[in-house]
């Protein structure tokens, strides 16, 4: 089984972010990267799946040069090749223009499965996958926590609200989109980075954008710290129903 | 009394026997008198004449007894040359290893430091050795005419005399040591009894009876031609017994001693890139060879260890034996699995377990085992050597090493918090980033700066540098120095928090470092070594010892026991600077095992933060041993045996010891104007 594992590098979680000049994007000087933590669990999973069924598995990533440090990192991890759609200008591009060149370079490598991380740390966005699913004209299938492979095709553990699950059987070729916590991650091990040295980093220049973007980024901010406080007065009756309206409606928390 | 001037004339005895009549006289009428027709004589008695078929048959006794040693031998010897090169080795510093030569091999004094008695008996069978090697030469010599000892000249009297005094030291020691063996039975020396011990110490004792025998009869007569030939024989045997038995520490061990690699725990750096540690035979390396081929079994090593202590796989001895019947099975040059995870294993062997992944992890890096080895075995690079096989390329899958990995990764701390956690508690505690113009680094580390012990600690000993007058500055972004992942066999994240903290100092221009954590003192100081200079560190109790003139002296009069840290005693050699500032706060109680001999608490290696340990857990153990001494407080100097010691302190019930690190025992007794608020 060939599996395609779309990464995306994200900075570090403990990274001190600030707001760029113009406020549209975060300073990106002096930040470090990493992977995007759901696209490790994909990977988690692609390289479990080799495991017990064989095959390859192929990571894909779309960025500036910085990027390679990622897909190296997967490299060691376990991934036989890895492929780099090298563009500088993701930030003009949407999440359809960015799903187009995953979808160019997917098609070129025909895999039977393409795993994603259901969302991304930065932007949180959660449509590449569905998008490139829909662009690649395959079946696909979100939040997902465990995959099995079965002689028809897939069988899938899709995680619901409120502590449900849903199994979905499908067909291959098709995409997922994995969860976090799924499965335990592996670490880079010193075999793995020397081994990495010698596997293929295949580089291929980003299409230029066609389209106009359907969606635009106004403004970046830093979360604003908000503290309200309201003291309830009256008997402990009509503060209880005062505090109710205000849960139910204001807060909408109950 | 046989010794007649006129007899001595005649056979040319005369200066002799006046001198050995002072010293002899009052045994020899004694021996006299009780076994009639046994005399003692002033002289060893040595046979006149060996015919043509003795020499022919002592000629093909020593060749049949060289071939057989040889036998064993050679093998031996080739397995050690065909190991892989030490690419690290050097005989550099000549002058410690002589000394090392001298003291623990010619003094004997690690054998006897560490078990007195057996050590002094060992100590005299080998110094009875020593003394033998002329009287034995010349023993074989005089068969065919080649004596060079006379026992008629004075050097002669003198060194057969002095030679007898040692074949006494050496039959009375070995019969001790036999009695240990198979009376006593110490469970160090193995659960299954070794005959071949028991052999060996005969054939020693029977080498020195039939030595002090020929002082008791005539030259001429035939008693003397069987204490000959008995001692001949004896020889004879023992020699091709070496190499098949343990006894091959004799021939080899003070080589291990001289050569052993130079500093404690010292792990030597991968070579290539195909080196991921000991995988497999073709790793090994010739001084872990000449290492394993020197083991005594003596089981100094089992005695000490923690895990062994605590009813864990892991046994030391095991480990090196293992290694050695590795060898002797594959070879130095294969390909399979030195751990038995990995290869077939016949079920019924029971030594398989003690070279498995469990073992091998069980090890707190405490250093106990090298640091009493007699022959020079050096546990830490062999035993870390393994996980880093393991670790290294990835066989080794435990779900708290890989969750400390991946948090060393990416928070790079070991503790997995969030690196903001630490800017935070800086600007409480308002430590000024270091800049170049205080004199100190103050180095945080994982505990000092996200553990809240931890942090109490670092936070009382800034109160103390404040107090002395010291400026210090913390680095604006710290890492953890590797130690856990360097324990644990994973170079990949070791390298690159070593290079990381490397060019924090060397960006900061920092000259001096100082640091609570004697683990985080050892890996700056000595495993970073692999990957750059760092600069001065030293650990807050040298710190503070030598600055002690300044420091308050407490009259409360508290009992203070003083736990000695591995990394601290026997990684570093510090064990009275410690006590100074102990000394200081109160009075200071030792433990039952102090100072070298401290016992872990079972933080090290990593261990900290692996799962729950089989069997009993150290640090209750050693928390036990501590509060036995009846000490009001717990004196520590490493955040993380204060730790283990809170956590199992607190388990053992009613009113345990309080618990306090050395800086907090000073800083309790400083002004109240150098108070500062709040901890965390």
């Amino acid at each position: 089984m060939k599996i395609l594992v779309a990464i995306k590098q994200v900075p570090e979680r403990d990274a001190q972010i600030s707001i760029a000049a113009d406020g549209r994007w975060i300073d990106e000087s002096d930040l470090s990267y990493t992977i995007n933590e759901p696209d490790a669990y994909a990977l988690e999973e692609a390289l479990q799946l080799k495991e017990k069924n064989g095959g390859e598995v192929v990571v894909l990533c779309a960025g500036p040069e910085r990027v390679t440090s990622t897909l190296r990192e997967a490299l060691a991890k376990g991934a036989d090749r890895a492929i780099h759609i090298e563009a500088d200008d993701l930030g003009e591009r949407d999440t359809l223009g960015i799903a187009q060149l995953l979808a160019d370079a997917a098609r070129a490598e025909s895999p039977d499965l393409i795993l994603t991380g259901l969302q991304s740390d930065d932007l949180g966005l959660g449509q590449t996958g569905v998008v490139l699913a829909e662009l690649l004209g395959i079946p696909h299938a979100t939040i997902i926590m465990q995959v099995e492979v079965t002689t028809a095709g897939l069988k899938v553990k899709r995680e619901l609200e409120d502590g449900w699950f849903q199994y979905v059987e499908m067909p291959l070729p098709a995409l997922l989109t994995i969860q976090s916590g799924g499965n335990k991650l592996r670490y880079a091990t010193l075999m793995g980075i020397k081994k990495a040295k010698t596997k293929e980093t295949k580089t291929v220049q980003a299409a230029p954008a066609t389209a106009a973007q359907a969606i635009t980024l106004e403004r970046v901010y830093l979360p604003e710290k908000q503290k309200k406080t309201e003291i309830l007065t009256g008997t402990p009756a009509e503060v209880a129903a005062k505090l109710v309206e205000k849960l139910k409606f204001e807060v909408r928390a109950i | 009394m046989r010794a007649a001037p006129s007899e001595g004339v005649a056979r040319g005895w005369v200066r002799m026997v006046a001198v050995a009549r002072g010293t002899t006289v009052g045994a020899r009428s004694m021996t006299a008198a009780l076994i009639p027709g046994i005399h003692l004589s002033a002289t060893l008695a040595e046979p006149a004449h060996f015919s043509g078929l003795e020499k022919i048959s002592l000629l093909i006794g020593i060749a049949i007894s060289l071939v057989l040693f040889f036998w064993r031998f050679g093998p031996i010897l080739r397995t050690i040359f065909r190991s892989k090169k030490d690419n690290d080795f050097s005989l550099h510093p000549i002058r410690r290893r002589l000394w090392d030569f001298v003291w623990e091999v010619l003094c004997q004094g690690k054998v006897i430091r560490q078990r007195p008695l057996p050590g002094l008996a060992h100590a005299f069978v080998f110094w009875g050795f020593l003394a033998f090697a002329l009287v034995s030469l010349n023993h074989i010599a005089n068969a065919v005419g080649l004596g060079f000892l006379n026992p008629a000249s004075d050097l002669g009297t003198f060194y057969f005399f002095f030679a007898a005094a040692w074949a006494l030291l050496v039959a009375v020691s070995i019969t001790a040591l036999f009695v240990r063996r198979f009376f006593v039975r110490p469970i160090w020396l193995g659960e299954k009894v070794s005959y071949e011990s028991g052999v060996i110490a005969f054939l020693i004792f029977l080498l020195m009876v039939s030595y002090l025998g020929a002082f008791f009869v005539d030259a001429s007569g035939t008693a003397v031609k069987v204490l000959w030939w008995t001692h001949t024989l004896t020889l004879l045997v023992f020699l091709p017994l070496i190499p098949h038995t343990k006894h091959l520490h004799l021939v080899i061990s003070p080589f291990t001693v001289f050569l052993k690699r130079d500093g404690f725990s010292r792990i030597p750096p991968l070579s290539g890139d195909e080196d991921f540690g000991l995988v497999s035979g073709k790793d090994v390396t010739q001084l872990i060879s000449l290492q394993v081929y020197s083991c005594v079994e003596c089981g100094r090593c089992t005695e000490h260890c923690p895990a062994s202590n605590t009813g864990k796989v892991l046994n030391p001895k095991e480990i090196i034996l293992g290694t050695r019947s590795y060898l002797n099975e594959f070879g130095p040059a294969s390909e399979t699995s030195l751990l038995t995870d990995m290869r077939e294993v016949p079920s019924n062997n029971p030594a398989a377990k003690y070279m498995s992944m469990e073992a091998a992890f069980e090890c707190t890096t405490c250093g106990s085992c090298e640091y009493q080895c007699p022959v020079g075995i050096q546990h830490l690079p062999i035993i870390i050597g393994l996980r880093r096989g393991a670790t290294n390329t990835g066989a080794w899958e435990d779900t708290h090493g890989t969750k400390l990995f991946l948090a060393l990764e990416k928070h790079g701390n070991a503790l997995g918090l969030s690196a903001m956690e630490r800017d935070k508690f800086i600007q409480k505690q308002a430590f000024p980033i270091f800049d170049g113009t205080q004199e100190y680094c103050l180095w945080l580390g994982c505990m000092g700066g996200y553990d809240p012990k931890g942090r109490e600690i670092i936070a009382d000993f800034a109160r103390v540098m404040q107090y002395l007058g010291t400026t210090f500055g913390v680095l604006k972004k710290e890492k953890c120095t590797g130690d856990p992942a360097r324990r644990l066999g994973n170079d990949l994240v070791f390298q690159t928090m070593a290079e990381f903290g490397l060019k924090a100092f060397e960006t900061a221009k920092v000259q001096k470092i100082v640091a609570i954590c004697p683990h985080c003192v050892r890996t700056i100081s000595n495993d970073w070594r692999e990957y750059g200079i760092a600069p001065e560190i030293e650990h807050h109790s040298e710190f503070m010892a030598r600055h002690k003139a300044r420091l308050p002296k407490q009259d409360s009069g508290e009992s203070i026991v003083y736990h000695d840290p591995c990394y601290l005693g026997r990684y570093r050699d510090v064990y009275e600077e410690p006590r100074e500032i102990v000394s200081l706060a109160g009075e200071l109680v030792e433990a039952p095992r102090s100072h070298e001999r401290s016992f872990c608490c079972g933080a090290g290696g990593g261990l900290a933060f692996l799962g729950e340990e089989s069997g009993e857990r150290v640090s209750h153990v050693r928390a036990a041993e501590l509060a036995g001494t009846g000490a009001q407080i717990v004196g520590t100097a490493c955040p993380f045996c204060n730790t283990m010691f809170r956590d199992a302190l607190s388990a053992m019930g009613e009113a345990p010891p309080q618990l306090l690190d050395i800086a907090q025992l000073t800083a309790r007794a400083l002004p109240a104007s150098e108070m500062r608020t709040g901890e965390q």
